[in-house]
């Protein structure tokens, strides 16, 4: 069990952050700059905190109160750097076996022969790094952290140096690493996918504070408000007032229009009548009324609009689709992802006026951000 | 491996340090004294470590503790200073020479130059010891001074460290001429002209024994030796006039 | 009249000793400038840089004042009967005080250029402080402490005013190399003072020469 709590002033910047986890790994979440990597190195003893505390397992790495602070020799805690910081003038075995200075001879090769073969760099036992791919360097940076066997492992940036194939593989190869070596991780990231994929709990990072922590499932499922929908990478991102409930649906008053959506079991007694909220809409979920068909009976959340911009995605198409107000003077844009067939198939490279309709279920609702969002700066989630 | 080769070389005389005599000598002996260590150390059979040197450079170093047995002065009244600051070894002061001063030039060079010849346009540069630490450029300051033309000299003079440094100007053609002493100016290469002995102050040379020495009772024999039968005639004949 | 070894073997003895002292004194001091920040930084920098802008005469002056037996350390060392004015260990310290710093300087320029992150990766892995030392920062930074070593000891070798000043130019046992050189000149013995003369320029340039051909050749 990892339970930290530190607070960390850096010329402007101020980290203030508190959050615990239990055997799984973990992922800080959050652009660039927002004290991910601070926390990290907090952790491993390599900065040290203005106050707070730090314990792993009961043991107490950091307590500014109590005068300890563990040296990072001593606190046992693997680390991959972002870069890899191997020692380029020691062979690839040399490196692996760096930690294990008081164990014999034979222990040391042994345990590097285990972890290369595990980590398919047999061959490259007595290279040097610069001699290695990225992705080979990685995987040694892995296995150098992973040989003196220590309870947690802490990754900063490990897959944002490689390119996109090679990052696709690693990132299910390093899973399955991580889990069968460690008992715990932190991985640090920027990358959404990377945090869905790797991680058990995610814990939202925004400039040096935490504002969600929680399961990977819940945070993408609810994510507390609208900034940390926004950093999730969610679009369609809208402010709305809640209207009148009819069998189980809330209807939402936009600028775009009123919409309908499924008022989620948490939020019942919180949404009164008038009151304001955030919601978003999946792009993906948003299916454009085809008119070589017959208009479907009753379109639910029917929108019409005008297409403003397309880019072409590669795979896909994102549009903007500029949806009429209420009023003249508002309208609000609508991103819409269609696949290449699709774009094709309904010209939609040319033909510009267009109707919508989305599924109820594909709106979702974000906590009001008037209240605290749950999970941040608070010690345990479910 | 640079060790062991260093190693390998003369061992420092810092072995030899009990036996070796250490003179400290004004410039203006070099050549005397050149002649008479050999004799000495023949005699005695004891080295001698000869260190020369403008006479005001070397009682400074004395001052600072450098590890001189005797000091042989261009003039006294170092010595005497030596002497009421307590460094001098009680009774040991003696007058043991007396120095000239010369005008010198290249020989293959001018004809026979007088002081006032210096004013003139065929001389751009010259000489002489520094007077604020040499005595002999004091002297050669005071020739000048009588003669009436230091001032207007000022922009020929070239100041040496000490008379062998000025010298070696000359030799080195860097110079048209130098104010030497008599003593070091015999040289072939060197034409000169003595300079009245009343145009300056007698350069009357002090010897003293330092009280820190300690070899005082060698360092005593040593000044008896310069001021014996073989030390004078080697002293008169490089231009220096010893006392009866 | 035969060639004098001596001021050769004595220079290089003084050199070498004033450049281990300098290395031993000097490396850990690179080591702080380049990794630590603290107050007082400023002036420790100026004070490694000071020596070698300094005129060689005011330095010898004031160390003259320091280790002569009259002064602060000299007087300590005459107490427990070692000299140091006027020996071969004053033109030690010369040579010392004179080239310090470039070595202090080289040493701290490839320290600084060693990645700390890979000093940090050290100490995640169990290293103290001193392994990391002498197992990462050094390896990497070999380059520039041995040539700022190697420069050292040409400075050591060639030092004049100082070693004039605090060591005499006592023949056969302070009278190093350049005050040789110096003394022949003076007393126009300039085939000898030539000869001398070429000999350290010879020595200096194959010193140079290999350390340059070496460090770049490796790698």
């Amino acid at each position: 069990m990892l339970e930290l709590s530190i607070r960390k002033a850096v010329g402007n910047f101020s980290l203030d952050v508190a959050w615990t986890s239990r055997e799984e790994v973990v992922a800080l979440f959050g652009a660039s700059g927002a004290g991910k990597s601070l926390t990290l190195q907090c952790l491993a003893g390599l900065a040290r905190p203005d106050s707070g505390r730090i314990s792993l397992d009961g043991r107490v790495l950091f307590d500014h109160q109590g005068r300890i602070n563990v040296p990072p020799q001593r606190r046992h805690l693997g680390y991959v750097f972002q870069g890899y910081a191997l020692f380029p003038h020691l062979t690839v075995e040399d490196n692996v076996t760096f930690g294990l200075a008081k164990r014999s001879d034979l222990e040391r090769h042994r345990r590097a022969a285990e972890l290369l073969d595990r980590l398919g760099l047999a061959a490259l036992a007595k290279r040097k790094p610069a001699e290695l791919s990225g992705g080979q360097q990685q995987r040694v940076a892995l296995a150098r952290a992973l040989a003196p066997d220590p309870p947690l492992l802490l990754l900063d940036e490990p897959l944002s140096a490689l390119d996109a194939p090679l990052r696709r593989q690693l990132r299910e190869d390093l899973g399955a690493l991580i889990r069968s070596y460690v008992r715990a991780a932190v991985v640090v990231t920027h990358d959404l996918t990377d945090a869905f994929q790797l991680a058990d709990r995610i814990i939202v990072y925004d400039r040096g504070r935490v504002v969600q922590a929680g399961l990977r499932e819940e945070v993408f499922a609810n994510p507390a408000s609208e900034q940390v929908a926004r950093l999730l990478g969610f679009r369609n991102v809208f402010r709305g007032r809640a209207g009148s409930v009819e069998a189980g649906l809330v209807s939402i008053t936009w600028p775009g229009g009123v919409l309908r959506s499924p008022l989620p079991p948490t939020q019942t007694d919180r949404l009164t009548a008038g009151r304001e909220l955030t919601f978003f809409i999946r792009p993906e979920h948003i299916r454009l009324v085809r008119k070589d068909r017959p208009r479907p009976l009753n379109p639910i959340n029917l929108l019409a609009g005008r297409i403003v911009d397309r880019v072409d995605m590669g795979a896909t198409f994102a549009l903007r689709l500029a949806v009429e107000g209420e009023r003249d003077s508002e309208t609000e844009l609508l991103e819409i992802d269609v696949s290449r067939l699709v774009y094709y198939l309904l010209r939609l490279d040319r033909d510009e006026l267009w109707e919508v309709t989305i599924q109820p279920s594909a709106i979702q609702l974000v906590a009001d951000p008037g209240s605290p969002a749950p999970g941040s700066n608070c010690k345990i989630l479910t | 491996m640079a060790l062991a080769l260093i190693a390998a070389g003369p061992a420092p005389a810092a072995a030899s340090a009990t036996d070796t005599l250490t003179v400290f000598a004004a410039s203006d002996l070099a050549l005397a004294f050149t002649e008479i260590a050999p004799r000495f150390e023949r005699v005695h059979g004891t080295a001698v470590r000869l260190v020369f040197g403008s006479t005001g450079n070397l009682v400074l170093q004395v001052r600072h503790g450098a590890p001189a047995d005797v000091i042989f002065a261009a003039n006294i009244s170092f010595i005497d200073q030596l002497a009421s600051d307590g460094l001098a070894a009680p009774g040991s002061r003696r007058l043991y020479a007396r120095g000239r001063i010369v005008l010198a030039t290249k020989s293959a060079a001018l004809r026979a130059l007088q002081l006032r010849d210096l004013v003139g346009p065929a001389i751009r540069r010259f000489a002489i010891a520094n007077p604020e630490h040499a005595p002999y450029g004091m002297a050669a300051k005071q020739a000048l001074e009588s003669e009436g033309i230091w001032d207007r000299l000022q922009p020929k003079i070239v100041f040496a460290e000490n008379i062998r440094q000025a010298l070696q100007f000359l030799q080195a053609g860097a110079v048209d001429a130098a104010i030497v002493a008599l003593s070091v100016a015999k040289d072939p290469e060197v034409r000169y002209t003595l300079i009245e002995e009343k145009s300056h102050q007698p350069l009357d040379q002090a010897v003293a024994v330092l009280k820190s020495s300690k070899r005082r009772a060698l360092a005593g024999d040593f000044v008896a030796f310069v001021l014996g039968a073989t030390g004078r005639e080697i002293m008169t004949r490089y231009g220096f006039i010893v006392p009866k | 009249m035969t060639a004098d070894w001596f001021p050769l073997f004595l220079s290089l003895r003084v050199a070498v000793l004033a450049t281990l002292v300098t290395v031993a004194t000097g490396l850990p001091l690179a080591w702080l400038l380049a990794r630590r920040r603290f107050p007082g930084r400023g002036v420790l920098e100026t004070a490694v840089v000071l020596p070698l802008v300094l005129p060689p005469t005011v330095l010898g002056y004031y160390l003259l004042v320091l280790i002569s037996r009259g002064g602060p350390l000299g007087g300590l060392f005459d107490r427990i009967g070692i000299e140091l004015a006027f020996t071969w260990r004053a033109a030690v310290i010369a040579a010392w005080v004179g080239s310090y710093g470039m070595f202090v300087k080289a040493a701290q320029g490839g320290l600084e250029l060693v990645d700390s992150k890979l000093e940090q990766a050290a100490r995640t892995l169990g290293r103290s402080e001193w392994s990391v030392f002498w197992l990462v920062t050094l390896p990497l930074a070999w380059r520039s402490v041995l040539a700022g070593s190697i420069v050292s000891f040409c400075r050591s070798l060639g030092d004049f005013g100082i070693t004039l000043m605090v060591a005499g130019s006592i023949p056969h046992l302070t009278q190093t190399m350049p005050l040789a050189i110096y003394d022949r000149v003076q007393a126009n013995q300039l085939a000898e003072a030539n000869r001398m003369s070429l000999v350290v320029v010879g020595l200096v340039s194959i010193l140079l020469l290999g350390v340059s051909r070496f460090a770049r050749v490796r790698l």
